[in-house]
């Protein structure tokens, strides 16, 4: 059970990025369905960076473990900043522009991972970054009894996203700063009049969302799989992203309640491959458990209706100035 | 007199332009986005490949053989039948984003159709349940979605993307039930496959393409000239409007979304009764994704979208005959090439819909700055337009640090201009 619940948390971490990063795009009034690429592309840039900075002869931990967060920023960023000129500058759709992250990220990784990283014995490098760096923890952790297996055993990364996701709750419930972000999701015209930097603001916080979002694809390659990167990586982490943005409507947009949230997502997502002694078409029904309680979950939502509990009111249209 | 200070760029909305200058706007990004590609694809390719083999490849993977015609022919039927499917949704501004699970259950529906009844009872009826029980389970999986939005205003588009690996997992739990020893791959069925005319490849593919050609016929109609067609746009537009208009919005958004259900089921039906003859979790092909990319590039009308889905396939039936050819392990490259041609044909509207203006600073003073709207014929800016599009696109598409970059493009652009 500890290792279950710790094994949750590992997971859930993933959700935890994909989910952060799209609360602060949608805030600014974006729904970015790109998330599924941009994680893939962040994954793919996290493998990069880990592989070059892998390929000293006697690579140091802290620093492969910063040059893969830091290309994973870089990449998931670069795409995120694409979404960004098209729907902040350009207008176009979101919807559109997010479907086309997500085919151009997904294609991106999978050419990427396959045909520049994984080359001249990259996986065993990946592999031992992902096991002895990205997943080194706080020594004696495992002789503190279940408190420590559950909560301190994990790597740096699992910190991280609390820590990130602690730090976005605190920016949009309490600093100004949160304060302009909400009041251009909700109306950016208003927000616009009152003097609110509206393009500087989606620009800082669709970047910087999706940049969080890709450490999600970086913590599934280093972190929970160990730095074992299969072939089809694209494929999983595009089914974690949609779960990702299904998170944010089942957090109700609070970056606080979607640590619980993510774990809970943890659990539902890796329950098939704990439970043992069931068949194949039992693993098969119990893979169907998270997204059909996302599917719940959102009809709950949308049936109790509290003002608190619904998206920004602009979430999905564009704004141009000169349209009033 | 006070100067005021003016922002460097400025933009209003055009007039409407002519349909050949926003085409010819469309032809430039594309072309573009497909330079960008040829130029990587040939300086990255192991082989020895140049920059105009590219476009050989391209074409020769598409219409090379006439086997690979007909191939082509038969990815833009079933395209355009899952976009058209899709379009009846958007109209009414239903985000269906489901189009995949929708046309997987069509095939999982078929396919039990063909696990159990198959080798039973004559073919002919069994081929009656699959076409009923396909198109039935392709519209039950948009209408779950569909009742909920019109009663409690549910989230359609993230409904209907879960609705997507519910019916994937639910394909993967049918498949192991029927092999509970197997590797997860189902082996063909040879019982009631939809009749061919005659055997070979032209033989089956035609009479999908017949099926397409029906359906783009019936949608066009549909929405052009019936009465539903009519009340789909009005609830569209404005669900007030549509209320008291006097039509009942509830009932238009489910049996929409039925339509809308029921032609993404029979691309299920085609695909297993007709092209495999079994069901895989992958069989849908992304084309639920895909078809919203078409419908939007087609602008939501039928006619122009048949060209559309035509051209996505040739590239990617083109691109998997280019990374053959130039010795590239990986098809992925095909999405890559793709959803450039995507970032470039979503960013170019923006030209079409605004212009942009520059306010630069001459030497000597400010220059008055130019506020008038465009009326798109005496200024010959449109086509410099066009291109500061692209160089800007192509500075978003290549380097990370965006915004400055797509400036100093949009600021070239403007010094060809002026």
């Amino acid at each position: 059970m500890d290792n279950f619940l710790a094994s949750a948390i590992s997971f859930g971490v993933i959700f935890l990025f994909g989910c952060v990063g799209e609360i602060l795009t949608e805030k600014s009034g974006h729904l970015n369905l790109g998330i599924p690429g941009i994680m893939c592309v962040g994954a793919a840039g996290g493998c990069f960076g880990v592989r070059i900075a892998m390929s000293g002869s006697d690579p140091s931990g802290v620093l492969v473990v910063i040059t893969g967060i830091l290309f994973a920023l870089l990449f998931a960023g670069a795409l995120g900043a694409v979404y960004a000129f098209l729907t902040v500058s350009l207008r176009s759709n979101q919807n559109v522009t997010g479907l086309a992250c997500t085919i151009f990220g997904a294609g991106f990784t999978s050419f990427f991972i396959n045909s520049v990283v994984m080359q001249n014995g990259a996986d065993s490098l990946l592999a031992k970054a992902g096991q002895q760096f990205f997943g080194a923890h706080i020594p004696g952790a495992g002789d503190l009894g279940w408190f420590g297996t559950i909560f301190l055993s994990h790597g740096v990364r699992v910190y991280l996203a609390i820590v990130i996701a602690v730090v976005a709750a605190v920016v949009l419930r309490y600093t100004k700063v949160g304060l302009n972000l909400r009041a251009i999701g909700e109306s950016p015209a208003t927000a616009d009049a009152v003097g609110i930097n509206v393009t500087g603001y989606k620009y800082t916080f669709i970047v910087g969302g999706a940049a969080i979002a890709g450490l999600g694809g970086l913590c599934y390659v280093m972190g929970y799989m160990n730095g074992v990167v299969g072939s089809t990586v694209d494929q999983t982490i595009q089914g974690i992203g949609w779960l990702s943005i299904a998170l944010v409507i089942f957090t109700l947009w609070k970056p606080a309640l979607a640590i619980l949230g993510s774990i809970v997502f943890g659990m539902l997502y890796i329950l098939s491959s704990r439970i043992t002694g069931i068949s194949f078409v039992q693993i098969q029904l119990l893979n169907l458990v998270p997204y059909v309680v996302t599917i719940l979950v959102l009809i709950v939502t949308s049936i109790v209706g509290h003002r608190e509990t619904q998206p920004p009111a602009s979430l999905g249209l564009s704004y141009f100035r000169e349209d009033r | 007199m006070e100067r005021v200070k003016q922002p460097l760029i400025h933009i209003s909305k055009r007039a409407p332009m002519p349909l050949w200058k926003g085409l010819c706007i469309r032809f430039g990004a594309v072309v573009i986005a497909l330079v960008i590609s040829a130029v990587f694809i040939s300086l990255s390719s192991p082989r020895e490949k140049g920059f105009f083999d590219f476009f050989g490849s391209l074409f020769s993977g598409a219409f090379g053989t006439e086997r690979r015609f007909w191939l082509l022919l038969q990815d833009t039927a079933l395209l355009l039948c899952v976009a058209l499917a899709l379009v009846v949704a958007f109209r009414m501004r239903f985000w269906n984003l489901g189009g995949n699970g929708q046309v997987l259950m069509g095939c999982l529906a078929c396919a039990m159709c063909m696990h159990y009844m198959g080798g039973k009872l004559p073919d002919g009826l069994v081929c009656f349940f699959m076409i009923v029980a396909s198109i039935a389970a392709g519209a039950l999986w948009a209408v779950i979605p569909a009742i909920f939005k019109a009663f409690f205003n549910t989230n359609e588009s993230l409904f209907t993307l879960m609705m997507n690996y519910v019916a994937m997992y639910l394909v993967a739990l049918f498949i192991t039930l029927w092999n509970p020893m197997g590797t997860g791959a189902m082996a063909p069925i040879s019982d009631a496959n939809l009749p061919t005319f005659g055997s070979g490849i032209a033989g089956k593919t035609l009479p999908i393409v017949l099926v397409a050609v029906i359906v783009t016929a019936f949608i066009y109609c549909y929405l052009r000239f019936s009465k539903h067609g009519y009340e789909v746009s009005l609830v569209g537009e404005s669900k007030n409007t549509a209320r008291y208009a006097g039509i009942n919005v509830k009932k238009v958004i489910i049996r929409t979304l039925v339509l809308s259900g029921a032609v993404c089921g029979l691309v299920g039906l085609l695909l297993v009764g007709s092209i495999n003859h079994m069901v895989s979790t992958t069989m849908d092909d992304n084309m639920g994704f895909t078809g919203i990319m078409v419908a939007w590039m087609g602008k939501f009308d039928p006619l122009i979208m048949v060209g559309i889905s035509f051209f996505i396939n040739f590239l990617s039936r083109g691109m998997s005959q280019v990374c053959t050819e130039f010795g590239f392990t990986s098809e992925a490259l095909s999405d890559i090439v793709v959803g450039l041609i995507y970032f470039f044909f979503i960013g170019c509207e923006f030209f079409i819909v605004y212009k942009v203006h520059f306010n630069f600073r001459k030497r000597g003073g400010w220059e008055e700055p130019d506020f008038t709207m465009d009326d798109g014929e005496d200024e010959p800016g449109n086509t410099p337009d066009g291109g500061m599009a692209d160089a800007a696109k192509d500075a978003c598409a290549d380097r990370p640090d965006l915004p400055a970059d797509a400036d100093g493009g949009q600021t070239e652009g403007g010094n060809i201009d002026g």
